[in-house]
């Protein structure tokens, strides 16, 4: 199966982790947030507001403008760089000063939004039934309540999988020593537990491997 | 104190902490997302939240002594409060704001300003049991002991 003699493949892929933007106004909620997105394997942004996040994607978009004009001529290494940087998940906080994280997600998945395929996760504190259908009718690919865990970032799987441009590449893995909860590792172990232990065995990889830039875009 | 006592001594405090709810699941959440490439997290979490929460219960104090009171702002701020607490999982801190919460929605400045005094006692409490904890665990460390992985084996 392809899982095994890519497994060299992914890892020297390793860049093309999946890249979240993560959007809340408290510093202790981003920085939880973000370690357990890097504990998931996930490259993180973080933003303070709204406006920062629209501020960014749109920042991201004008990027890809330049990288796509010679997309065809440049090295891989390049058109893996404009892939590395596609938003390929939004998680917003609720309640944020002026644009609310619902305000956030209208935004996002309105009509003729470049953004729109983008998955949108909101998350809250409060367990409010209304707030909660008002954000799945507008698009949010799912609602999570505060604080997050780890096991909730594994409900985040399928919407991250639906980003993928290319579906058919590597389930990217980074492999992390000690983690089940590892979300990327998780796919593709759903119907085997024997594939758990196999993989931990073929890859004793070193924490080094796994990138480390995180955006930490604090006001 | 040779460090078997030491270790032992952290284990029955971090134990109180939780029986006594000062702490709950979540911290021990923050416990396991520290590990050698993220080895001060909860420390730096922690010292966040106290950075945040004293703004915070300044910021209370301050609304609460308008000629008028604004409880909608009161609120606000006892609001992200609670959030912050319940993510580092000071538990009784969480609970106080959320009778805070509901002397807002009655508006009465007396009922609040007891609450704050009840919120503030806890704040103190768990600041000063977690002082004690990353002492103890820095004294470990330096003994050349290790801090086990948090569990919960009780």
């Amino acid at each position: 199966m392809e899982l095994h003699t890519d497994l060299a493949d992914t890892q020297q892929k390793q860049k093309q982790h999946f890249h979240v933007l993560a959007v809340d106004d408290s510093l202790i909620e981003r920085k939880l947030l973000e370690r357990l997105l890097t504990e998931s394997s996930c490259k993180v942004t973080c933003v303070d507001s709204g406006d920062k996040a629209l501020e960014y994607l749109s920042l991201l978009d004008s990027q890809e403008i330049e990288y796509s004009t010679d997309l065809s001529s440049s090295p891989p290494s390049a058109q893996q760089e404009a892939g590395y940087m596609k938003v390929n998940l939004i998680m917003t906080d609720y309640s944020m000063p002026g644009m609310s994280g619902y305000d956030l997600l209208k935004r996002v998945k309105m009509q003729g939004s470049s953004w729109k395929d983008i998955p949108v996760v909101v998350m809250s504190s409060e367990n409010v039934p209304s707030r909660i259908n008002m954000c799945m009718e507008e698009g949010a690919e799912e609602f999570l309540l505060k604080p997050l865990q780890l096991s909730d970032l594994k409900k985040l799987q399928p919407h991250l999988l639906k980003s993928l441009v290319h579906p058919t590449e590597d389930i990217s893995t980074s492999n992390d020593h000690g983690s089940d909860n590892n979300m990327i590792h998780d796919i593709a172990l759903n119907d085997s537990d024997n594939l758990v232990s196999e993989r931990k065995v073929m890859s004793p990889e070193p924490l080094e491997r796994r990138p480390k830039i995180n955006g930490l875009l604090v006001v | 104190m040779e460090l078997g006592q030491m270790q032992g001594r952290l284990a029955e405090f971090t134990k109180s902490l939780y029986m006594e709810g000062i702490l709950d699941a979540q911290f021990l959440q923050l416990q396991q997302l520290q590990d050698e490439s993220n080895p001060d997290f909860v420390v730096e979490v922690v010292s966040l939240f106290f950075e945040d929460s004293e703004k915070l219960l300044n910021d209370i104090a301050r609304a609460l002594d308008q000629q008028s009171v604004d409880f909608k702002r009161v609120d606000a701020h006892v609001h992200q409060l609670k959030g912050s607490s319940a993510s580092v999982g000071a538990q009784r801190v969480k609970n106080a704001c959320v009778a805070f919460r509901n002397c807002c929605e009655e508006q009465n400045v007396e009922g609040c300003l007891r609450c704050l005094q009840q919120v503030k006692q806890e704040h103190y409490l768990v600041k000063n049991k977690l002082e004690t904890l990353f002492r103890l665990e820095q004294q470990i460390v330096a003994a050349g002991g290790s801090v086990p992985m948090a569990e919960m084996t009780f």
